[in-house]
Parts: structure tokens; C-alpha cells; sequence
């Protein structure tokens, strides 16, 4: 298939379904349902295509067209030099399988919306839109579109399908994000005007960015431009997707949204959303600020380090269950960040270190949307049938929906670090590495197996063991459906797959993540940076 | 005898005028307030006619006094029919009477 | 060779896999079975018995390719003989040393390959030498035996509703459960699996996957009774207290990973021979550190140093890092062994099933501790070595004094096993490492045995653990007590010397030896020799406390003794088994097979003592083999001692307990409240736990949202502050002007009478004013 056509229908078929949506009758509430849930599968399947098209040995953006230019691009506003410019390569191929993938199985989870479907459909379909443009896109300025399409639809999902407090929770979310794309947005202008002197005038293209960035476009650097505007230009992005990650202190929105949000958009929220941050991170704000991003690696780590304990420790404290869930990505996202960023200059073998970390970092993201979408699912499911989250307030599950049970514990120990489960590769590699860079932070790492053991474990005492349900309604706690099963036996599928089968993946990302630690490395080093951190 | 002179006919033309300037604001009567417009324009047409004779106006200021003479006909007639209305809503062409442009 | 390690990595990943097969059939044994099917238990049974059957063959091969002529070498007829071979090369079965023997001995290789970045690699491996084929035979044998002995324990469970006596419900009616049967089963194969994983693990990496995975099926087998909110505690707990030594497991790793770039044991594979496995870099082929001031060099497994590849400078670790990794990594060992300050899980361990407490809480998984300590053992350091020896010293006193006072039959066995545990790390830390190894697998043999014999007595007394409503079971259960009594006098270390020894005793000899060696030599730590000594004799008292407690005597419970029966012969055969295996596995002593063949997979250096530097010396298998005789003969007379104290205490009853109970109340309190560990840990760590998480939440919500807040609020001020400003300010200002506008044309509204007269008269005085104004002003 023609590559300019599969990238754009893979971005826009949500968006045709979108409008598809109102061909149907106000009433017909499941046929919609099932024609968006189509949609989704289709662009699984689109995605599928994507990555049989994607060559792992290459490493590079791509698809190559014929004149040798990656990535494929049509002048969209030409006086301002912006482009319609599409590509993808290791470090977003599987993200962009992730994204599908739980768009389509959190579809399935939709099933319950029965408040307003079609324009709930319209939103979800939008929104999925907006996340595969952001992992598709490779001109600045329509990354920022993208950026901006998912904010909208994610706003209206919460505030007007979401729980009590709901409305606080959209604001709180909305002012959050808002806030990290306006400094996005001064970044990207920084760097527009920056390129001014390129033979093509300013531009929004991020390949060529990253050149300037590295050092390899004569007579242009950051530095030149605005003194000190890589380490600017690199804390302005840093905080933008450090809000979205997010880490320690940004972190506060996530429980409040996660919280009042419908199960389904729970699972995008922590599923795909949060791993924009870190996408954000290792794609643009590494890649243009190189240096920037050696100065402040120490940083990143530590505060990497600090959100894993602060998550755990938070997460031990709740009652609710999806604020707990809710604050467990908080710790976990905390590994992702110190795989970013264990960037230590030493000597050859501290890249292959950092290049284990970002693997670690990358994997950790695949394994996180796969068990927290699992575990804020099966949280759902058992709202659905009691209407509270109380944790003190179950108990004794395990006899009366075994399969549930088995489903929820399996997800819930991918989540611990079990081995033979995906969250157990990210993990590990992730503290391996980061000894090499900095041991006490690597301690502190470390330690958080401790406390996710002690929350987790709590959380499956309370909920599922025991000898009776505590709570209200106990006649609703029917055993759990073939739909929910199903979506809950991919997510376990999945979990076990990446955790005994970590190439499934790996190969897909390495040779990317290696093209980008040595030609960051070698940017540093020839700019001279590298010998001050020896 | 010799030539009367332009003083003379300029005071016969500001009698007319005063007097109907006069007339316009002492008669409350409408018809007469008319009457001292026609005094008023006559007076004008007097001096009109008067300059004419006597300064470079030439033959301007006759054509213009025909023009007033003319005018003040139309205006008569207007004015006239305006006094019939207002005779039909007040029963009474008292000028005093019909106040209604008061601020 | 190459083939035949590549055949022995093929049988015993066989053995390795099969139980993992029947987990994943098992585990859905509800769905294609019923509860009253008992296939799931065959088939977990026929798993774990093909297991050893694949592990004998594995070692039948083994030994095809083995020179048992150079084992006979270093293991001849006297007992002392083993000891006079110090040579080095001879032990050192190790890749490098061609001087070993002509055959080789041990195999490693990669089943498959997990990640590779750049020179880093983690995979899947194996390395196999006499260790792990010995370990494998154990632990499927073992768990054969078990997992036949639960089929008749875990018998109650077949059917569809279960009552669980122990569970309450709120309306005060016990629970009323479908029975697990196959689940259980599941879970045992989960564990087979794991434990032979890790046993077959060749490198470290691997080691830790596979620990984490027999801690969650200990977990989940703890757990069992998921209604006790006592056993679901007591599985909590257990993870948890396990992943505290983890996190110092992980840090060893870090450290090995940073410093020396690889995981595997031993590299033997000719494709890449270029890199050296961790032990082979770590120590020269004769078991020496390449020390130098503060800097260990690694070797590069052919005597030479291992160089950077780039600037061709040796490659070196900080030797205090070392130290510090030995010790990470023995903290795993703690946390999975049980041993002090990490023992608390261990006795709340008991919650699960019977069979559960032989497999995996006395006989494989705990030990997997040692296993690791063992087979880590050229990575410690003296120092490391000092430590683990003082942590086994410790706790096997604190175990043992704990189980003299323990009257639930399970965890007086619990706290045995922990004190045995330390023996064996003791004997590790003083460099008995055969010695340790060896009573690791005699240990597993009568310690599985006792447990399946107080199963026996549980089900036996219709699930009643307390053994002061016991007493003189033998009459009515004497299959049992016998078999219990050959567990008992091996793990006492009775014997006639030259007569008739039970494996307990040989074993027992070797590490004591081995520490009266090393006391020897190091007097200042007299108590790593005079500690075990003493609790030797704690251990024969305690042991033969609880056989006369339970067997002898008169039944204290009548109404409970009159429903006492013999299990049928699906948990007595086992038994049986267990029993040979415990009295006679390890005839011969330090000239028996087994013996010998643990001892061929010695780390080099051990025999010459040479690994010893920092000031401590460890002994040679020569003085080892010197105090052999004596050491042998004090712990003996010890253990007799105790075993006395115990007869005349328990079994003619010239002494009361309870006089002594009185005498020593406030140590009697003491050691029943467990050393006041737990509630000493509850305040150390728990409570702090939850207090730091209220801390992170108020946080949040005080600090970080309060901040949010208030900003949001500051920014609704200064909006409202802004509408005041436009509405008084600017819109004040623009109405002002409007007004003024206004009140002036409403006064000149006056002039506007409508008066035609007036106007007319305006107009004439206008006029005549602006004439006169104008001449006034301009006059010209």
C-alpha cells in the first residue's frame, strides 16, 4: 500500500467513522456501537500494515521515498513553511501499536455508555485521532495540532461522562495540559525562529531540527540564537510532557482525572495519554536539546526516582481503588523517565548502558499501557456491578467470580514486576542500567519493589481474598461477561507475551534507540560537552 | 429732481422688514404671522431691487427678487395649507396653541 | 563435550518444562474437569515423576562422559583421605584449569536469548555440573514423594462444598467453599517449575527471575485458604519480607552488571570464549583475587587480565564494591532462607497446606538461599564470607531457642528448618562449602520427611496442630512415628560412630568440622564454633521434645486420640521413601557418593585455603580433615546431652517443664512472643510505611493541590479584580461623560418653548447679536 495513503487513513479513519456516526439513527445506540468498534478494529488492522511496512534494521524515519527523503511530507500552510510531514520508526511503531490496540479493546469497554453514545463515540474516535497524529507526525507545528486534538475530546469525555466531580476533574486536567502545551509552544516558536537562517527560511520540520540541534547544520545553534537556548528550550519541553508523563510534582491531575473519568477512558488516559510524555521526551525534546538534556539528566533521574517511591508510597495510602491504580503509574511511569535519561558520559560501555536504559524506559511504556489499561479496567468492571471503590469495602471475590479473580491477579502482577509478565523487563533493565549512572538513585529505584509488592499485595488481600464481600450490593456481583473476559484475556495475553517474549518488541525498537543514543552521544561529544563530564 | 438715492429706498426696505418681523412676533394669529413673512421678504426684495440699481449687482438682484417673489407664492401656499391643518386639529389657527415641538 | 552438554541442557529442560505444561492444563482443571476429578493431581504427579525420571538420565549421561576415576581420586577410602588432596586443580572442574581432568565436567549454554545491547547480553542459560544434577534429582524426588503424599492430604478438598472450619462468616456459619483440588496441583507444578529454573539457571539474571517466580507460587500457595484472612497475611507477608531481600539482590546485580558487564556463571560456549563468565572474571583459575591496593582486576578466563577493548588499560573493580555486591546478593539469600534479621515469614509460613511446608517452607525453596549463597560463592569476598557466617550463627540459636518453646507441631518444624538453614550458611561462611551443600540435600530428605509426618498426624487428629492435646500416637499411628523417628535422630546428628549413621549425622560432622577448623584459626570468633555447638544439643532437645510430646506418653485429648487412625498408603509410601532417603542418602560420610559428588563441583581455591586474605584465615580441607575426629565427637555428646534432657524432660518426666516455664517466665515470654521480632518490625518498618504514604497523600492534597488551588484562586481574584476596574474605571468614565453630555442638553431643553413667536423673535435678536458682535470684534 501506497505509504502516504496508509499513514493518513491510519490518522483519519477514526475521524470518517467520527462523521460516519451520524449517518445512523439517534436510537440505534448498539448498531453505533458497533460500527465505531469497527472503526477501532480497522485501525488495528491499519496499524498491523504499519508495522509489516516498518523495516527494524534500518533504524531510521521512515518510509525512505525514492529521492531518498524519510518520511513523507505536502505542503499544507506553505508561507509559513508548515508541512503536512508524516513518518514513524522504531521508538513510535510500537506506541502506535499500543495506541490501537487499547483504543480498540477500550471501545469494547465502552459498551456500558449509555448517556449520549453517538457523541460519546464522535469524541473517543476524535480522540484517537489526535494520538496516532502525534505519534505520526514529524513537522512541529502539526505534532502541536495533534497535541491539541487530543485535549479537547479527553476535556468533554470527563466532564461530561465522568463521576461526581466530574467537572472539577476536566478543569483541573484541561489547566494541566494547557499549561505544559503553552510552554510546548514557546519551545516549538523558539526553535522556528531559530531556523531562520536555514537556505529554506524557518522551518517546523523536526528531522532537520534535530540536525540543528546536534550540531550538524553549519552556522546555525541554538545556543547562537538565544544564549543558553538549549538548556531553556529543553526544561520548557521537559515540563510540558513531564505534566503528561507525569512525574512528581505534575502529577496531581492524574488521580483527580483518572478517578471521576468512565472505565474506557481511564484505560486511553493511562494506556496511551501518559506515554505521550515520555514519547515527547525521547522523540523531540532529547533529539533537538541535546545538551540540554546532558545537563539536566541528573535532574530527570532524581525526579524519575522521587515518583517512584512518592506513587508507591501515595498509592499505599488510598482507599479508593482507582486512585490507587491512579498513583501506581505514577510509580511506574518513574522508571520511564530514569531510562530516558541514564545519559552518563563515561566511557563505550556507559552508552550501551543508556541504550539499556532507554530500551528499558521504552518497553516499560508498551508494559504500563498494557497492565494499568488492565488494571483500571478491571477496576470497571467492578464498579459496573457495585457502584463503589471503596477498598475496605470488598473482600472474598475470588469464590464469587473466580475468572475475574484469575484475570485481575494475573494483570495486577504484571503490574508488581513479576517475572515472565511485561512489567518485570522494563522494570529490571531499567534499575540494571541505572546503577552506571548514578548509584544512591539506582538504590532509591530499586527500593520501590518493596512498596509496589506491599500496596499491590495489600490491594489483592482486601479486594479479592477473604471470606465475604463487605460492601453494598452484593446480589450485582455477577460472574464477569464474555465481552469483559475478552478484553481482559488480550490484556493478560499480552502482558505474558511481552514478559516471556521481550523481542517481540525489542527488535522492532532497538536499532532506533541505538541510532538515536550514538548520534546524540556523538553530538555531545563533539560539542565538546563530553570531556567536562569525564 | 434729481436722484433719490439708495438710503431711502434702504429705509423703506428695513421699515418693511422691522414691521414685519414685528408682526410675525406679536400676531398669534397664523395668517398674520404669514402677513409678516410676506412683509419681511418684501423688504428683503426692496433692498434686492434697490442694490440692483445702484451698486454692481446689475441685473442679479431684480432676478433674485423674482425668484423671492415667486418663492414667497409657493411658500404661501404651503404655509396656507399648513394653517388649514392646523386649524382641522386645533379648531383655531392660534400660532400660541400649537406647542408640540416644545422640548 | 559440546553434544553431550547440549543433551544433558535437553533433559533436564525437559524435566524443567514438563511441570510448567501441567500448570497451564491444571490451572483451567476446573473447566475441563470437575471438582471430584482427581487427572489435574495425575497429571501434576506423572509431571514431576517424569521430571526425575528425565534428571536421572540426565546424570546417567553425565556420568557416562565423568572420569569417576578422578573423583574416586580426591574421595578415597578413609575419611580423612578427602581432606589430604588440597590440590587445587583437581576441584577445579572450572573451563580454564586443563590440569582438572581430561573430561569436563560442567556445561553451560543458552536456550535462548532475552536482549541484547550493544556487548550486554541477557538470556536464558544453563550450567550444569554435579550441583545442579544432584539438585535436580533432590527437588524432583522430593517433590515427587510430596506431591503423592498430597494426593491423600489434600484429599478433603475434592468436593463440591467444602466447610472451612476456620473461616467465620459475620452470621457466625463456617464457610462453605467448592473444593480446589486441581488448583492446588496447579500451583505445585508452578513451583517445580520455578525451582528448577532456578536451580538450572546459568547466570544470575536468570537466577532472580526465577526467584521472584517460587516467591509468588510460596505466595500463592501460602495463600491457599484465600478465606483466612490469617493465611492471606501470612502470604503477604512472606512476598514482601522476600522482596526486602530482593531489593539487596537487585543492588548486587547493578553492580555486577555496571562493573562487569555480564551475568553468566561460567562461559563455556566456543562461540563466544572471548567473554568471560562472572566467576571466571572474577577469580584466576585457582580461586584467587587479582587484588591490588583497593582494585580487584578482572581476569579474562585464559590467566590474563581482561583488558578495555579501547584503551587497552586492565578493567578493574573497587574491591569494597565487591564486597558490596556479595552482599546484595546474600541479602536475597537472607530474605529467601529465613535467615535473621529476615526470618519472620517463615514460621507465619506454616498457614499453608502441609505438603506446601515440606516442598517449598523446608525442603527446596528455602534452601534455594543456600543454593545461591553456594553457588555465588567465588563472588564473596572474606568479608562477605564473615557475615554470612555470622547471620547463620545467629539465627540458628534464635530459631532453635524459639522452638523450644513452640507447641504447634508445624512451626516447631518451621523454626528447625530455620536453624538447620543457618547451620548450612554458617558452614558457607566459613568456607564448608561442601559441608553446607551437603547438609542442604540430607536436610531436604528429613526435613520433607517430618513434615509429611506431622501431615500425617494433622489429618490424623482431624487438622488439630497443637501438640499439647497429643501424646501417644504410636500405638495408632506407627508407621508414622517410626518414620518421624528416623527424621528425627538425622536431623539431631545421633549416631554410633562406625556403626550406623543417619545422613543428619554426616552432614552435621562436615560443618562443625569445618567451623571448629576455622575457630581454629580465627580465634577471635570463638562463637561461630561454640554457638553451633551448643544448638546442636538445643536442636536434639527440641526435636526429640516434640517426637515424645506427639508419640509417647499418654493421649492428653482422649475424645481426639480415640479418632486417631494410619493414613492410607498414599502418604505413608512416601514416607517410607523419604526415610530410606534420610537415613541413607548420605552413608559413607565424607567418602560417600554424594558427598563426592558435591564436592566435585567445589569453587577452586576452597581445599588450599588460599582464598583467605583480610586478615582471616579459612581453613584447608587438611585441617578440616584434622579436627574432623574431635569436632565430630563434641557435637555428638553434645546432641546426646540434649537428647537426654529431652527424655527426662518429656519422656519419663522426671523433670517439669512447667517448673522450669515458672523458674524462667520472663524468657519464656520472651522467646513465645518469637524474640519480639515481629512486633519490633511492625514498628520499625510497617507502621512508618503507612505513616510516610498518609505523608506523600497529605501532600498531595495539602501542598501540591492546596497550591494548585490557591493559584486558581488567585487567578479568579485578580479576574474578579479586573471586572471592578473596568466597571468603576473605564466604564465609570465613559458613563460620566455620557452624563454630562446628557445633563447639558436637557438644560438647553428650556429654550425649545415650541413657541413660533418666540423663535421668530431668537431669530431677530440672533441676527441683530451677531451684527453687533461682529462689529464689536471685527470692526473693519
Amino acid at each position: 500500500m501506497n505509504d502516504t495513503v496508509l499513514l493518513t487513513a491510519i490518522i483519519f479513519a477514526p475521524t470518517l467513522g467520527a462523521f460516519g456516526l451520524w449517518v445512523f439513527d439517534k436510537k440505534s445506540v448498539e448498531e453505533m456501537k458497533t460500527f465505531a468498534f469497527g472503526v477501532t478494529a480497522l485501525t488495528f488492522v491499519l496499524t498491523l500494515f504499519l508495522w509489516n511496512a516498518y523495516d527494524p534494521t534500518d533504524g531510521g524515519i521512515q518510509p525512505v521515498l525514492e529521492d531518498g527523503q524519510r518520511g513523507i511530507a505536502y505542503p499544507w500552510i506553505s508561507n509559513w513553511n508548515i508541512n503536512y510531514r508524516l513518518g514513524y520508526d522504531g521508538i513510535s511503531v510500537p506506541l502506535i501499536l499500543l495506541t490501537s490496540l487499547i483504543s480498540m479493546l477500550a471501545m469494547l469497554a465502552s459498551w456500558n455508555i449509555d448517556k449520549m453514545v453517538r457523541g460519546y463515540l464522535s469524541l473517543f474516535l476524535l480522540l484517537e485521532t489526535g494520538m496516532l497524529g502525534v505519534f505520526l507526525a514529524l513537522d512541529f507545528f502539526l505534532f502541536y495540532v495533534f497535541w491539541e486534538v487530543m485535549l479537547l475530546p479527553m476535556y468533554f469525555l470527563i466532564g461530561v461522562w465522568g463521576g461526581p466531580r466530574k467537572e472539577y476533574a476536566a478543569m483541573k486536567f484541561f489547566l494541566y495540559t494547557l499549561f505544559g502545551s503553552v510552554l510546548i509552544l514557546i519551545a516549538i516558536l523558539m526553535f522556528y525562529f531559530g531556523s531562520s537562517k536555514l537556505p529554506e527560511g524557518s522551518t517546523f520540520n523536526m528531522m532537520t531540527l534535530m540536525a540543528i540541534g546536534q550540531g550538524k547544520v553549519d552556522g546555525i545553534s541554538w545556543n547562537e540564537y538565544i544564549p543558553n537556548m538549549q538548556i531553556i528550550a529543553f526544561i520548557l519541553l521537559f515540563i510540558g510532557f513531564a505534566i503528561k508523563i507525569p512525574t512528581f510534582p505534575f502529577h496531581t491531575w492524574l488521580p483527580d482525572a483518572h478517578v471521576e473519568a468512565p472505565t474506557p477512558i481511564s484505560m486511553i488516559l493511562a494506556g496511551v495519554l501518559l506515554k505521550m510524555g515520555g514519547y515527547g521526551i525521547i522523540r523531540i525534546a532529547f533529539p533537538i536539546c541535546p545538551e540540554g538534556a546532558l545537563q539536566a539528566a541528573y535532574t530527570l533521574v532524581a525526579i524519575g526516582a522521587i515518583s517512584i517511591i512518592y506513587g508507591a508510597f501515595a498509592a499505599m495510602a488510598q482507599t479508593d481503588f482507582k486512585r490507587l491504580v491512579a498513583y501506581s503509574s505514577v510509580s511506574h511511569m518513574g522508571y520511564v523517565l530514569i531510562g530516558i535519561a541514564v545519559w552518563k558520559i563515561h566511557d563505550v560501555a556507559g552508552t550501551n548502558y543508556w541504550q539499556m536504559g532507554m530500551n528499558g524506559a521504552m518497553f516499560q511504556m508498551l508494559a504500563h499501557g498494557i497492565s494499568s489499561a488492565g488494571m483500571f479496567f478491571m477496576v470497571g468492571v467492578l464498579y459496573d456491578r457495585v457502584h463503589h471503590r471503596d477498598l475496605n469495602q470488598f473482600g472474598g471475590l475470588s469464590r464469587l467470580m473466580p475468572l475475574y479473580t484469575g484475570l485481575s491477579i494475573g494483570i495486577f502482577f504484571a503490574a508488581l514486576g513479576l517475572p515472565g509478565l511485561c512489567g518485570f523487563i522494563g522494570e529490571v533493565f531499567v534499575v540494571l542500567s541505572a546503577w552506571n549512572f548514578h548509584p544512591v538513585l539506582a538504590i532509591i529505584a530499586a527500593a520501590g519493589v518493596i512498596l509496589t509488592a506491599g500496596y499491590i499485595l495489600w490491594t489483592i488481600q482486601r479486594v479479592f481474598l477473604g471470606p465475604e464481600y463487605k460492601g453494598p450490593h452484593a446480589e450485582s456481583l455477577s460472574p464477569i461477561t464474555t465481552r469483559e473476559a475478552a478484553i481482559a484475556v488480550v490484556l493478560v495475553f499480552f502482558a505474558v507475551l511481552l514478559g516471556v517474549y521481550p523481542n517481540v518488541m525489542f527488535y522492532l525498537m532497538d536499532e532506533s534507540i541505538e541510532n538515536l543514543v550514538d548520534s546524540l552521544e556523538s553530538a555531545v561529544s563533539s560539542a565538546g560537552l563530553g570531556v567536562l563530564e569525564n | 429732481m434729481g436722484e433719490i438715492g439708495l438710503k431711502p429706498y434702504l429705509l423703506v426696505g428695513a421699515v418693511l422688514f422691522v414691521t414685519g418681523i414685528v408682526c410675525m412676533a406679536s400676531k398669534r394669529n397664523g395668517i398674520g404671522v404669514l402677513m409678516g413673512v410676506e412683509l419681511v421678504l418684501n423688504g428683503a426684495n426692496v433692498n434686492f431691487v434697490a442694490f440692483s440699481r445702484y451698486t454692481a449687482l446689475g441685473l442679479d438682484g431684480q432676478i433674485i427678487s423674482l425668484f423671492v417673489i415667486v418663492l414667497a407664492a409657493a411658500e404661501a401656499a404651503v404655509a396656507l395649507a399648513i394653517a388649514l391643518n392646523f386649524y382641522n386639529n386645533h379648531l383655531t389657527i392660534d400660532v400660541d396653541r400649537g406647542n408640540e415641538l416644545r422640548g | 563435550m559440546e553434544s553431550i552438554g547440549h543433551e544433558l541442557g535437553i533433559w533436564l529442560a525437559v524435566a524443567w518444562l514438563l511441570p510448567l505444561l501441567g500448570f497451564f492444563i491444571e490451572i483451567f482443571g476446573g473447566y475441563w474437569g470437575t471438582r471430584l476429578s482427581k487427572t489435574a493431581a495425575h497429571m501434576a504427579v506423572v509431571c514431576i515423576a517424569t521430571g526425575f525420571v528425565c534428571s536421572s538420565i540426565a546424570f546417567v549421561r553425565w556420568g557416562a562422559v565423568t572420569d569417576w576415576a578422578a573423583l574416586e581420586l580426591h574421595a578415597p577410602v578413609s575419611a580423612t583421605h578427602f581432606y589430604e588432596e588440597p590440590n587445587a586443580a583437581k576441584h577445579s572442574g572450572h573451563g580454564s584449569s586443563e590440569a582438572a581432568t581430561a573430561i569436563k565436567k560442567s556445561f553451560s549454554g543458552q536456550y535462548y536469548q532475552l536482549a541484547l545491547f550493544g556487548d550486554l547480553e541477557i538470556a536464558i542459560d544453563y550450567y550444569i555440573d554435579s550441583l545442579t544434577l544432584v539438585m535436580f534429582m533432590m527437588v524432583t524426588l522430593v517433590a515427587t514423594c510430596i506431591h503423592i503424599f498430597a494426593l491423600g492430604y489434600m484429599s478433603d478438598e475434592l468436593t463440591d462444598d467444602h466447610i472451612d472450619h476456620e473461616v467465620h462468616l459475620a452470621n457466625g456459619s463456617h464457610m462453605h467453599r467448592p473444593g480446589r483440588y486441581y488448583r492446588f496441583f496447579s500451583y505445585m507444578s508452578l513451583f517445580c517449575f520455578s525451582m528448577l529454573g532456578l536451580v538450572l539457571a546459568g547466570n544470575i539474571f536468570m537466577v532472580f527471575v526465577f526467584w521472584e517466580l517460587v516467591g509468588i507460587c510460596s505466595y500463592l500457595l501460602i495463600g491457599f485458604y484465600t478465606e483466612r484472612h490469617s493465611a492471606s497475611t501470612a502470604a503477604n507477608k512472606a512476598f514482601i519480607v522476600n522482596r526486602v531481600g530482593d531489593f539487596g539482590f537487585i543492588i548486587g546485580l547493578m553492580i555486577i552488571w555496571t562493573w562487569c558487564g555480564t551475568f553468566q556463571f561460567y562461559e563455556y560456549d566456543s562461540v563466544s570464549q572471548s567473554r568471560p563468565g562472572l566467576f571466571q572474571m572474577v577469580r584466576t583459575a585457582d580461586g584467587q583475587l587479582d587484588r591490588e591496593g583497593d582494585v580487584v582486576y578482572l581476569q579474562d578466563g585464559q590467566g590474563h587480565r581482561l583488558v578495555n577493548a579501547h584503551n587497552q588499560q586492565p578493567i578493574g573493580i573497587e574491591y569494597m564494591l565487591l564486597v558490596a555486591a556479595g552482599i546484595g546478593i546474600f541479602a536475597g539469600c537472607v530474605g529467601k532462607s529465613a535467615q535473621f534479621p529476615l526470618q519472620t515469614w517463615l514460621p507465619d509460613a506454616m498457614e499453608g497446606p502441609t505438603p506446601v511446608s515440606a516442598l517449598v517452607h523446608s525442603a527446596t525453596m528455602v534452601a534455594a538461599g543456600v543454593y545461591l549463597a553456594g553457588r555465588f560463592f567465588p563472588i564473596f569476598t572474606p568479608e562477605v564470607l564473615l557475615t554470612i557466617a555470622y547471620v547463620g550463627c545467629i539465627t540458628l540459636f534464635v530459631a532453635a531457642t524459639i522452638a523450644i518453646v513452640a507447641t504447634d507441631i508445624k512451626r516447631v518444624l518451621a523454626y528447625s528448618t530455620i536453624s538447620q538453614l543457618g547451620y548450612m550458611m554458617l558452614a558457607i561462611g566459613v568456607a564448608g562449602w561442601v559441608a553446607g551443600l551437603f547438609h542442604l540435600i540430607t536436610h531436604a530428605f528429613f526435613k520433607s520427611l517430618m513434615f509429611l509426618c506431622s501431615g500425617s498426624v494433622i489429618i490424623g487428629c482431624h487438622h488439630e496442630q497443637e501438640m499439647t492435646r497429643m501424646g501417644g500416637l504410636w500405638r495408632k499411628m506407627p508407621v508414622t512415628a517410626f518414620t518421624m523417628l528416623v527424621g528425627v535422630i538425622a536431623i539431631s546428628g545421633l549416631a554410633i560412630p562406625g556403626v550406623i549413621a543417619f545422613s543428619g549425622y554426616h552432614s552435621k560432622d562436615a560443618i562443625m568440622a569445618t567451623s571448629l577448623a576455622f575457630f581454629g584459626l580465627n580465634s577471635s570468633h570463638f562463637l561461630l564454633y561454640f554457638v553451633p555447638l551448643i544448638t546442636a544439643g538445643i536442636t536434639a532437645f527440641y526435636m526429640f521434645r516434640l517426637w515424645f510430646y506427639t508419640f509417647l506418653g499418654e493421649p492428653r485429648d482422649q475424645e481426639l486420640h480415640e479418632h486417631v487412625h494410619e493414613q492410607s498408603w498414599v502418604m505413608t509410601g512416601p514416607l517410607v521413601v523419604l526415610a530410606v532417603f534420610a537415613a541413607f542418602c548420605a552413608v559413607g560420610g565424607e567418602h560417600g557418593y554424594l558427598f563426592r559428588l558435591l564436592a566435585d563441583s567445589e569453587p577452586a581455591g576452597i581445599a588450599a585455603g588460599t582464598i583467605g586474605v583480610s586478615g582471616i584465615a579459612l581453613p584447608t580441607h587438611k585441617q578440616v580433615g584434622a579436627v574432623h575426629m574431635t569436632a565430630g565427637a563434641y557435637a555428638l555428646v553434645v546432641a546426646c546431652l540434649g537428647t537426654l534432657m529431652a527424655y527426662a524432660f518429656y519422656g519419663i518426666k522426671i523433670l517439669n517443664p512447667e517448673d522450669v516455664k515458672r523458674q524462667f517466665a520472663g524468657v519464656y515470654r520472651f522467646l513465645v512472643q518469637k524474640w519480639q521480632f515481629d512486633k519490633l518490625y511492625d514498628v520499625m518498618f510497617v507502621k512508618p510505611a503507612h505513616i510516610i504514604a498518609g505523608w506523600c497523600v497529605a501532600i498531595d492534597r495539602g501542598i501540591i493541590d492546596a497550591f494548585l488551588h490557591r493559584t486558581v484562586k488567585t487567578g479568579v481574584d485578580v479576574s474578579n479584580w479586573d471586572r471592578r476596574f473596568d466597571e468603576v474605571v473605564i466604564d465609570g468614565l465613559v458613563n460620566s461623560i455620557g452624563n454630562v453630555t446628557f445633563a447639558f442638553g436637557r438644560s438647553l431643553r428650556v429654550l425649545q418653548t415650541g413657541l413660533l413667536r418666540q423663535y421668530v423673535m431668537f431669530i431677530a435678536i440672533g441676527v441683530v447679536g451677531l451684527f453687533l458682535l461682529l462689529f464689536v470684534f471685527f470692526p473693519k
